[in-house]
């Protein structure tokens, strides 16, 4: 058993491994962390590379991958892509959902049955409250993409992101996700973090490395302490949470986190549940 | 003007941040730590390399502010001008090393080092039998090597300092200012 192995087995260290596919995006939300949107730098991953990580983490003892942007599905073959990283761990991947019709939607159907889950972004049961945040037309495109995607099998998560507050909206919302045909149990909340966009908007709460949860994310950049680590503020990368530049062998970036993590004091991680 | 963006204690990457913890580490590190693997071994190899060793750190300043100033590099001597007078060279000293006045290092065994010094930073090939015969005279083989290695790391660090262009510090500035020496 590697170290990182026996640190997952022990709950010192997450199990997941997140990969950024890329950075740019079709939406422009008012919180994003990377500052994504159309034009920005795409920072990409390889499909072939995610793959390479992949393959390295399930070596080394991880056990689950996270795929997030930008909007990934922006990348050709997404779909496929993740159908083939759920045959390494098991793998959730994080989309605004406002892309699933016509051929992407048809793609989607090679997820039915594998060991993948879409995150979809819905923050608000109002329609204007989330398109407010997300852009027009975001809630309208999302709730149809839900069905659609369950409907074909595919396993559909929501997440959340929100300041706290209107707990009238969220029971609403979680009726809404419930007719979409997603249990309580896959929906996700979150606050908003002050980083990215967020910081420039003035939202969110403020998190640091003892605020998040210790899961090696790997980008074209390098390798950061939590996805919400490898963000983007005024068009530059973030470095406050970078572990190493290196990401191949995935083990430099991963006993680097684990030796940061082993150095913490105990009970020093504090409970945004932010994941 | 850096070429690169030199992280502060706001933006340094977590294994980078204990070099920050007695304030600004300098350019140096705010450079190297954009590369954080590269910093964790660098700066720890640095330090026994320039830092104290079994060679007297007069010595040493000597080695380093010469190199530097063969190879032109402004932020390496500015920096280790100060070190050296911190060292207890005289400015006449320091100004003798920075190629800016006439050499006043009357020590054979100073001088003998100065040649080491020069053979190595400026040749291509062996040092040549007589500048190492003279250095013989007063530093035993593994303070040679020491030595050399030592011009070597100044070298390379002369090369990243100049080519990233990284600022001499306000702190350094005013220090030569007070010496006459910028």
């Amino acid at each position: 058993m590697t170290a990182i192995a026996g640190a997952v087995a022990d709950g010192v260290l997450p199990g997941r491994v997140w990969l950024y596919s890329n950075y740019h995006c079709n939406l422009v939300c008012t919180y994003c962390l990377t500052e994504s949107g159309p034009k920005v730098d795409r920072r990409e991953l390889s499909a072939d590379r995610m793959l390479e990580v992949a393959q390295q983490a399930a070596e080394l003892g991880f056990t689950a991958l996270g795929v997030t942007g930008g909007e990934p599905f922006l990348q050709p073959d997404m779909a496929e892509t993740l159908a083939r990283l759920g045959a390494i761990l098991p793998t959730v991947g994080l989309t605004n959902g406002t892309l699933f019709t016509g051929r992407r939607l048809a793609a989607a159907e090679v997820l039915a049955g594998s060991d993948v889950a879409l995150q979809i972004s819905l923050d608000s049961a109002d329609p204007d409250v989330n398109d407010e945040a997300r852009g027009p037309d975001n809630f309208a495109r999302v709730v149809a993409a839900i069905p659609a995607l369950v409907e074909r099998g595919v396993t559909v998560r929501i997440a959340t992101t929100r300041e706290l507050g209107d707990e009238a909206d969220m029971s609403r919302l979680c009726e809404l996700h419930r007719g979409l045909g997603v249990p309580d149990s896959d929906h996700v909340m979150r606050p908003v973090i002050s980083r990215g966009r967020a910081v420039t908007t003035g939202m969110g709460v403020a998190a640091g490395m003892n605020d998040l949860p210790a899961e090696l994310t790997i980008t074209a950049d390098g390798a950061f302490w939590s996805p919400f680590g490898a963000t983007v503020h005024g068009g530059r990368l973030d470095t406050d949470l970078l572990l190493t530049r290196t990401t191949d062998p995935l083990r430099v970036p991963a006993l680097t986190l684990l030796g940061l993590v082993e150095g913490r004091p105990a009970g020093a991680d504090s409970t945004l549940n932010i994941r | 003007m850096s070429r690169v963006q030199l992280l502060d204690a706001t933006t340094a990457p977590l294994t980078a941040r204990r070099y920050y913890q007695n304030g600004d580490p300098g350019p140096l590190v705010g450079a190297l730590a954009t590369v954080p693997e590269l910093l964790e071994v660098s700066m720890p190899f640095l330090a026994a390399v320039l830092g104290p060793s079994a060679l007297d750190a007069r010595t040493k300043e000597i080695v380093i502010v010469r190199t530097s100033a063969l190879l032109r590099c402004g932020y390496c001597v500015d920096t280790h001008s100060v070190v050296a007078l911190d060292t207890g060279l005289t400015i006449g000293e320091v100004h003798a090393l920075r190629g800016e006045g006439a050499a006043v290092l009357a020590d054979q065994r100073e001088n003998a080092l100065l040649g080491w010094v020069d053979a190595v930073s400026g040749g291509r090939g062996p040092v040549g039998d007589e500048v190492a015969r003279r250095l013989g005279r007063y530093f035993a083989e593994h303070e040679t090597v020491e030595l050399t290695l030592l011009v070597g790391v100044t070298m390379m660090l002369n090369r990243f300092c100049t080519a990233l262009d990284l600022p001499t510090s306000p702190e350094v500035v005013r220090r030569l200012a007070a010496a006459g020496l910028r």
